[in-house]
C-alpha cells in the first residue's frame, strides 16, 4: 500500500492537485456554490408547494390547494420566492461567475460580476413573437390588432413585442453561455486591470468612486468585445441567439451525454477512488459534478415549478445532481451508513465497533469523517473493493428505477446534511416510492459491506495498520 | 496534541506544521500511526490548533483537494 501510495503522490496527486487547485476551474466551482443561498431559497419554496399543492391531490381526490384559503396564499408567495431565484438562476450564475473570475485575479470582484452579468446579457434576445392560424376575423377585429401593434389577416394573429427578455433565457438554460460569455468578458476585464489601463484618480477622490472608474476602461472594452461578436455572430447565424445555438450545440449534448448510464457510473467510481486515496472527490470533479449535473437539476426544479412531476418527466433530467445524494451517498460517500449499520451487527473488533458508535450521530446527517478516518476506510485494503463497488451497485439501483419510472426523477435540491430516506422523499418532490428504492440500495450496499466487515474481524489492528503504512 | 489524518503527502504535512512558529502555536512531529500523523502543540486549545493546521494545509497548492482530517487528541 506504501508504494501505491508514492505512487499517487508522484503521479495522481499533481494531476488531481492541478484540477483542484487551477484558478478557473475553483472560480467555477467557488461560482456555483455562491448561487445556493438562492437556488437553495428557491428549492424550499417549490418543495413547500410541492407538500401542499402536488402530492395532497394522490391521497386526496377533489384537492385544490389554490382553492384553500392560507394554503393558497402560501402558494402564492412561494411564487414570488421562486420568481426571484431559481426562474433567474442563470442570471444569479452568471453574476457569482464573473466575481468569483476577478476574485482569482485579483481584480475588483464587484466590476467583475457586473462585466460577466452585463455581457451575457448583452446576448439575449428582448422581444417576443407569436402566430396563431387557423382563425376568422371580422374587419373590426383585423384593424383593432393592426393598429395595437400586432399583426393580423383574416385567418393569422402574429402577436410581438420588444422590452420582454423570456424568462427561458434567464434560468438554468443561460448557464452554459454564462460560462464562456462570462469566462472571456472577465478574463478581458481583468487582464485590462492588471495591465493598468485604467482612468486613475487623485488620491483625494474616495476609494469606491476611484474603484468604479478604474473599472470603466476594461469592463467598456470587455462589453464592447462582446458586443461585436454577438453582432458577428447574428449575421453569420441569423434568427439565432448565441444562447439559442450554445443550447443546441453543446448544452443538450452535454446534459444528454450525462444522462447515460456509463458517465454516471464513471462519475461514482471517479468520486470513489479519488476518497479512497485522500482527495476531495467531489471538489475535483465539481465542473462535472455542478457544471453539468447540478444544471440538469436546476432545469428539474424549474419543469417541477411550472408542471410538477409531469413536466420533469416529459422535458426534464432522469439523473441530476441530488440522485448521488438521494440513492447512493447515503450517510457519506461510499453509503457509510450502511457500513456503520453492518459493523454494529456483524463486527466483533472492538476498535471497529467504539468507532461505529460513535459515527452513528453524524452519519444519520450524511457526515462521514468519523467512519471514513476513524475505521479507516481511507487507504483500508479490505475496504477497497466494497468501498468501490457499494455505491456503484446503489447508484444502478437508483438510476435503473428512475429510467424505468419506477421513482420520479429527483427534482428539489435538498440540503446534503438531510437524513437519507427523507432526503430522497423530498428530493423528489415527497415521491413515496423514493425511500423505498433508497432502503433496496442500502439493503444491497449491505449484502456487498457485510462479508467485508467479517473478514476484517480475522485481521488484526496491528497488521491492519502497518498495511497502510 | 492534534491528530491529522491523511494518506498522502504525510511529509509536506510535517514539514509544513513544524515550520509553524507564531506566537500563539507551535507543532512538534511525534509519530506516525497508519495514516495518522501526531503533533505536540504549546496551543492551550487544541480545537484551535486543530483549526490552524488545517488552515494551513488547505492553504497550500497540494492541500486544496486533500481528504484529510484534523483533530484535537490525547
Amino acid at each position: 500500500m506504501n508504494a501505491l501510495t508514492l505512487w499517487l503522490e508522484k503521479y495522481f496527486l499533481p494531476i488531481a492537485g492541478k484540477i483542484g487547485g487551477q484558478k478557473h476551474l475553483v472560480a467555477l466551482r467557488d461560482a456555483f456554490i455562491g448561487t445556493i443561498p438562492a437556488t437553495m431559497a428557491g428549492s424550499v419554496a417549490v418543495m413547500i408547494n410541492a407538500i401542499i399543492r402536488d402530492l395532497p391531490p394522490q391521497f386526496f381526490d377533489g384537492y385544490d390547494g389554490n382553492s384553500i384559503p392560507i394554503i393558497r396564499e402560501i402558494i402564492g408567495i412561494n411564487g414570488f420566492v421562486w420568481n426571484g431565484t431559481l426562474a433567474i438562476a442563470g442570471l444569479i450564475f452568471v453574476f457569482s461567475w464573473g466575481y468569483n473570475l476577478a476574485k482569482a485575479y485579483g481584480v475588483n470582484e464587484l466590476s467583475g460580476g457586473i462585466v460577466s452579468t452585463a455581457a451575457t446579457v448583452a446576448g439575449l434576445t428582448f422581444s417576443f413573437s407569436g402566430t396563431l392560424s387557423g382563425l376568422s376575423l371580422d374587419e373590426g377585429t383585423i384593424a383593432s390588432i393592426n393598429e395595437a401593434g400586432w399583426a393580423a389577416t383574416a385567418t393569422d394573429i402574429t402577436a410581438g413585442g420588444w422590452g420582454w427578455i423570456p424568462l427561458g433565457n434567464l434560468n438554468g438554460n443561460l448557464f452554459f453561455t454564462a460560462m464562456i460569455i462570462g469566462f472571456v468578458s472577465t478574463i478581458i476585464f481583468a487582464k485590462l486591470m492588471l495591465a493598468n489601463i485604467t482612468i486613475k484618480l487623485p488620491d483625494t477622490v474616495p476609494p469606491a468612486v476611484s474603484k468604479a472608474f478604474a473599472a470603466i476602461i476594461p469592463a467598456t472594452v470587455a462589453l464592447y468585445v462582446a458586443s461585436i461578436f454577438y453582432f458577428v455572430f447574428s449575421k453569420l447565424v441569423p434568427g439565432m441567439t448565441f444562447l439559442d445555438w450554445i443550447q443546441e450545440t453543446i448544452a443538450r449534448p452535454l446534459l444528454g451525454l450525462s444522462q447515460g448510464f456509463g458517465a454516471v457510473i464513471l462519475v461514482t467510481l471517479f468520486v470513489q477512488l479519488f476518497w479512497f486515496f485522500g482527495i476531495h472527490g467531489p471538489n475535483v470533479l465539481a465542473p462535472i459534478l455542478e457544471g453539468v449535473f447540478g444544471v440538469a437539476q436546476i432545469e428539474n426544479i424549474n419543469l417541477f415549478q411550472q408542471g410538477g412531476t409531469e413536466l420533469v418527466l416529459e422535458k426534464g433530467y432522469m439523473w441530476v445532481r441530488g440522485s448521488f445524494d438521494a440513492y447512493s451517498w447515503f450517510g457519506g460517500s461510499g453509503g457509510t451508513i450502511v457500513l456503520i449499520i453492518a459493523i454494529i451487527m456483524f463486527s466483533k473488533r472492538k476498535d471497529y465497533r467504539t468507532v461505529a458508535n460513535l459515527s452513528v450521530g453524524p452519519g444519520i446527517f450524511n457526515i462521514n469523517e468519523p467512519i471514513m478516518f476513524g475505521l479507516p476506510i481511507v487507504l483500508n485494503p479490505v475496504m477497497f473493493f466494497p468501498f468501490l463497488l457499494a455505491p456503484v451497485v446503489s447508484v444502478s439501483i437508483g438510476y435503473f428505477a428512475t429510467i424505468a419510472g419506477l421513482v420520479d426523477p429527483v427534482s428539489q435540491q435538498v440540503a446534503w446534511v438531510t437524513p437519507p430516506f427523507l432526503l430522497s422523499f423530498l428530493a423528489t418532490g415527497a415521491d413515496w416510492r423514493a425511500p423505498i428504492v433508497t432502503l433496496v440500495a442500502m439493503l444491497s450496499s449491505f449484502v456487498i459491506w457485510v462479508p467485508f466487515v467479517m473478514a476484517a474481524n480475522k485481521v488484526e489492528p496491528e497488521s491492519a495498520e502497518s498495511a497502510q503504512e | 496534541m492534534i491528530e491529522i489524518s491523511s494518506p498522502t503527502q504525510q511529509d509536506r504535512i510535517i514539514e509544513l506544521l513544524t515550520a509553524i512558529n507564531t506566537d500563539d502555536v507551535t507543532f512538534t512531529f511525534k509519530e506516525k500511526k497508519g495514516i495518522s500523523l501526531y503533533f505536540e502543540t504549546n496551543a492551550s486549545d487544541l480545537e484551535e490548533a486543530a483549526k490552524i493546521a488545517k488552515s494551513a494545509i488547505k492553504a497550500e497548492p497540494w492541500g486544496t483537494v486533500l481528504y484529510f482530517r484534523s483533530v484535537p487528541c490525547n
